[in-house]
């Protein structure tokens, strides 16, 4: 067996790997209760599960320019999806979008202005 | 104490590791069945030392990209970060781990630790008026 096999095959692991992350948290969006938990769910396919399907994709086609493409490419997927989720979970919690029951400690509900009806 | 440099690899190869259990743990929750849930979600108010505006922002970014925390809001004000986190046994284990992943940020990103000091205790922290609002 030669190593550009053995790189395929790696690279093949990695990408169903990363499919297997974004499909399970894809079942989470739908299982978990509210919306700060959901956030949390997709972070594991925003975050490992692109990361692996980018590795996988650059391992089956190495080259110079492609690892500093796939570089780019993380760095740039990890820091935008971080932002995206706070900014959903900020506008979430100023909509009124409480959090579960099961959700025991709430320490920024003291700084709510409690609202009549809620939109 | 390691030079610079150093300090900020160890801090990657930290976090990774952090980055990938927490990612194992958020995936094992969705896939268990509901009756056998570990989850106890909290949304809790943690006293942080970040100063600058960078290491707000790369204190909250790294809490929001480990799955199953997630930074909701922050007052700089008060020197407080407001986690939501998916697994919380209690109020101390969550501040505990925040703090810890900020201490070691925080020796990472400046070249002297600097201030490593903390708000003692939370501070009363009032809803705005209806009138004179400004968000």
């Amino acid at each position: 067996m030669e190593l550009t096999d053995l790189a395929d095959i790696v690279g093949l692991v990695f990408i169903f790997l990363g499919i297997a992350t974004i499909i399970i948290s894809a079942i989470g969006l739908f299982k978990l209760p509210d919306l700060y938990l959901r956030a949390s769910a997709v972070g594991t396919s925003a975050g490992l599960g692109v990361a692996s399907i980018v590795l996988g994709a650059l391992l089956m086609d190495f080259s110079g320019t492609n690892l500093i493409k796939a570089i780019i490419a993380i760095i740039a997927q990890l820091l935008t999806s971080a932002v995206g989720s706070m900014a959903i979970a900020r506008a979430g919690y100023l909509n009124n979008a409480l959090p579960a029951p099961i959700t025991h400690i709430d320490e920024l509900r003291l700084t709510r202005r409690e609202t009549s009806g809620g939109r | 104490m390691m030079s610079w440099p150093f300090r900020i690899i160890g801090f990657l190869l930290w976090y990774a590791k952090e980055f990938i259990t927490a990612n194992l743990s958020v995936t094992a929750e969705v896939l268990r069945p509901r009756g056998r849930s570990k989850m106890k979600p909290a949304i809790v108010a943690v006293p942080a030392a970040s100063r600058s505006d960078s290491e707000w922002t790369l204190i909250s970014s790294l809490i929001t990209l480990t799955p199953g925390t997630l930074t909701i809001t922050i007052s700089k004000e008060h020197g407080i970060l407001y986690v939501h986190g998916m697994f919380v046994e209690s109020r101390e284990q969550l501040v505990g781990e925040i703090q810890e992943m900020e201490d070691r940020m925080l020796h990472a990103a400046r070249r002297a630790p600097g201030d490593l000091t903390r708000p003692a205790e939370l501070p009363v922290v009032r809803p705005l008026e209806e009138t004179g609002e400004s968000r």
